[in-house]
């Protein structure tokens, strides 16, 4: 077999033109997938739309933007969490935690003080607190984060079991509390909005932060980011605190929507959050990705689900049609990406 | 049902009927499963529900501590947890102790009665279960360990709420209906006696849409919404398979500025719900619940199988109504609620009526016919 050797110059020429061609291509693609998820939302809106015109009315999108408020919140410390090549699964433990923590410190059927601010204060306070305990479990007994936050979601989900007891469902009595998170306020429900500030809060975080680099960083060469002197194992439990403090928020928020809560009020989130990041395009072995991506891949599924519904599918078939159309989408939307996605077995 | 737990249940059925098989082989005829009465020192009772958090499965521990006090028994609480699996390996490890099980199941499912069934039996102990168990799982053919199998009827419930909900919003309205699981034979007989209600005096009423929200508040809220969505003041009516569910629906169409609009039923008569009917929400928004408590569940289940254990009945010599029960549902309207709500006032004196009466004769939940409740092929989901 005939083998051509190089000299040092041309050698380095070539790799120049690989490093400039694999930019170029790197580029392309992180321009490409999030539009081509764009694209694949444009057509379910207009599907949709055709199927019902009820589906593109505004009391609709508001309806979806409050559903997708949550998700969104949860998905912001999900997406960092997965940047970083880890996983946080204990969502629905630390809302419901959280949750029954606020209406029982909240003016509620049950009787009680109103503690005030300090109704706020302690659920995010304990948020933060399930967060850190992850994360230090994680990088401190090195045990991996999905058993750790699996972990946490029955801590989480014990706390609130303990807190609710036998008594009463407890509702929360202020309904201003209730009626803020329903408000609608320059055509967006409030929450929505609190959603979409902390969303563009993260985003440019990631962007243009060093936090933000150094996530990346951790999450493509956890080893290169340690020996070039970040600080890995302190920025990982920042994370884990952020993604806690998140939750926490999801699970108050969720009380106002609902006007009072038990200790499911986590339910189902966490299946629609995980799927929903990776589903944008964030890669579960960390490093790539972004909040855009996340924001899309809830609006994705949320619309799934509504268009389904408003489209009349029958609830029987529902699960079925939603899955394939997912298929669909997701291959749609990373034919382009085939070659690298292969390498993530 | 899942895969899964259609397996567990025909492997647990056929393992029973092999085991009902072997001892009717082995024991003279007729006394299959008879047992010595057992003394009450040496009894424990076993209470086991889905969760500690629902209003309904609090009473139901409620009844079964009240009846433990009543009788000098000692309780033990199982909480499922929402697991099938948490649920019977918790039972078995109670099991495991020593002492002979008094045990009530609400059953988190159908395929779990088997298991729990057959656990119970080899023990020596005695089992009522409520409400969800495989229709062909038949306490008579399992022998006396399985006293009995209980519920109230979902068909009563469901065709007492639709009549309510078609006298509010008229005959010619469009309705939503928020069943609970799927799969769940109590939601499915709810749901029947929705449609065959509908059938039969409500022909002009139109069902909309119907979105299976899993018994939980939130899924309903949010199904609530997307209907609203879809349908706006085109519904009429709401009709939801538990309390809590009415809690997230009333809660998305009061985000509507619909709730005045809208007339609500379901069954269970929950704390809030009693609340909502007082404080006439909404423009009085819900017009009709049925009325069937926990507390009473578990006391008559869990009565019954104590009668059992210490020998004062022989369920091998019961008819088969008691053997399969459907015990009396009422309906309740915002006007003739006040003369339901003095039980929940004095349960301790409620559970020594059912002591001095028996568990088939005590109001209002007195037993009024014998299972399995069968689905007209007609109004199946």
């Amino acid at each position: 077999m005939m083998t051509t050797t190089l000299s040092p110059e041309q050698s380095s020429g070539v790799n120049e033109k690989l490093i400039q061609t694999a930019s170029r291509r790197s580029l392309l693609k992180s321009l490409t997938e999030p539009l081509s998820l764009l694209g694949a939302l444009v057509v379910l809106i207009v599907i949709f739309s055709i199927l019902n015109p009820r589906f593109a009315s505004l009391e609709n999108l508001q309806n979806l933007l409050n559903q997708a408020s949550l998700p969104l919140i949860i998905g912001i410390g999900a997406t960092f969490v997965i940047l970083i090549g880890s996983i946080d699964l204990s969502v629905e433990g630390v809302m419901a935690a959280t949750g029954v923590t606020f209406v029982l410190m909240s003016a509620n059927s049950r009787g009680g003080a109103d503690l005030g601010i300090w109704a706020w204060l302690v659920p995010l306070a304990l948020g933060v607190v399930l967060g850190l305990a992850s994360g230090l479990l994680y990088t401190k007994a090195r045990i991996p984060s999905f058993l750790v936050t699996l972990g946490m979601w029955f801590v989480g989900l014990g706390i609130a079991t303990v807190l609710y007891g036998t008594d009463a469902y407890p509702e929360l009595s202020n309904d201003a509390l209730t009626v803020w998170a329903a408000t609608i306020t320059a055509g967006l429900p409030n929450v929505f909005w609190v959603a979409l500030i902390l969303m563009i809060i993260a985003a440019l975080a990631l962007r243009y932060t060093r936090f933000g680099r150094a996530t990346l960083a951790i999450g493509n060469n956890e080893d290169i980011a340690r020996s070039s002197g970040m600080p890995v194992t302190k920025h990982k439990i920042v994370i884990f605190i952020i993604a806690g403090a998140l939750s926490g928020l999801a699970g108050i928020l969720a009380v106002m929507q609902m006007g009072g809560t038990s200790n499911n009020i986590g339910d189902g989130y966490l299946f629609i959050t995980i799927p929903a990041v990776v589903i944008g395009g964030t890669a579960l072995s960390g490093g790539k990705g972004g909040m855009l991506r996340t924001l899309l891949g809830i609006m994705l599924l949320m619309v799934l689900k509504n268009g389904l519904i408003l489209a009349g599918v029958s609830p029987n078939f529902e699960d079925m049609v939603s899955g394939a159309i997912l298929v669909v989408a997701i291959i749609a939307v990373a034919w382009s990406q085939r070659g690298r996605l292969r390498i993530e077995k | 049902m899942s895969l899964r737990k259609k397996l567990t249940l025909a492997v647990s059925t056929v393992a029973i009927a092999g085991l009902a098989g072997l001892a009717g082989c082995t024991s003279t005829a007729g006394d299959a499963g008879a047992t010595a009465p057992l003394k009450k020192e040496d009894l424990v009772f076993v209470c086991s529900v889905i969760n500690t958090t629902n209003p309904y499965f609090a009473a139901n521990i409620e009844g079964c501590e009240v009846l433990g006090e009543k009788l000098g028994i000692p309780v033990e609480i199982v909480d499922a947890e929402g697991s099938s699996q948490v649920e019977i390996s918790k039972i078995q490890a109670i099991l495991a102790k020593g002492k002979k099980a008094v045990v009530f199941v609400n059953t988190v499912a159908s395929s779990d009665a088997p298991v729990i069934v057959d656990s119970v039996k080899q023990a020596g102990g005695f089992v009522t279960i409520w409400w969800n168990k495989p229709d062909e799982l038949n306490p008579a053919d399992i022998g006396n360990n399985f006293v009995a199998f209980q519920k109230h009827s979902g068909i009563d419930s469901g065709k007492c709420t639709m009549n309510e909900l078609g006298k509010a919003v008229g005959p010619d309205a469009g309705i939503i209906a928020l069943p609970g699981v799927q799969d769940s034979t109590t939601s499915q007989t709810r749901v029947a006696g929705l449609k065959e209600e509908l059938a039969t005096n409500w022909p002009g009423i139109e069902l909309l849409d119907t979105r299976y929200s899993n018994w939980d508040p939130q899924l309903a809220y949010q199904n609530s919404k997307d209907l609203i969505a879809k349908y706006g003041d085109q519904i009429k009516g709401v009709w939801t398979a538990d309390d809590g569910m009415q809690i997230g629906a009333m809660q998305a169409f009061n985000e509507a500025g619909l709730l005045d609009k809208v007339k609500f039923v379901s069954d269970g008569l929950y704390p809030p719900t009693i609340d909502s009917i007082l404080a006439g929400e909404g423009n009085n928004a819900i017009v009709g619940e049925t009325f069937h408590r926990g507390y009473m569940a578990s006391a008559i289940g869990l009565y019954t199988a104590y009668l059992a254990a210490i020998g004062e009945i022989n369920p091998s010599e019961l008819p088969a109504e008691k053997r399969d029960s459907m015990f009396a549902i009422s309906c309740v309207t915002p006007a003739n609620m006040e003369e339901f709500l003095k039980w929940d006032d004095d349960v301790a004196g409620w559970v020594d009526t059912l002591i001095a009466n028996g568990p088939w004769d005590t109001a209002p939940v007195p037993l009024v016919a014998g299972g399995p409740e069968k689905i007209d092929p007609k109004y199946a989901q």
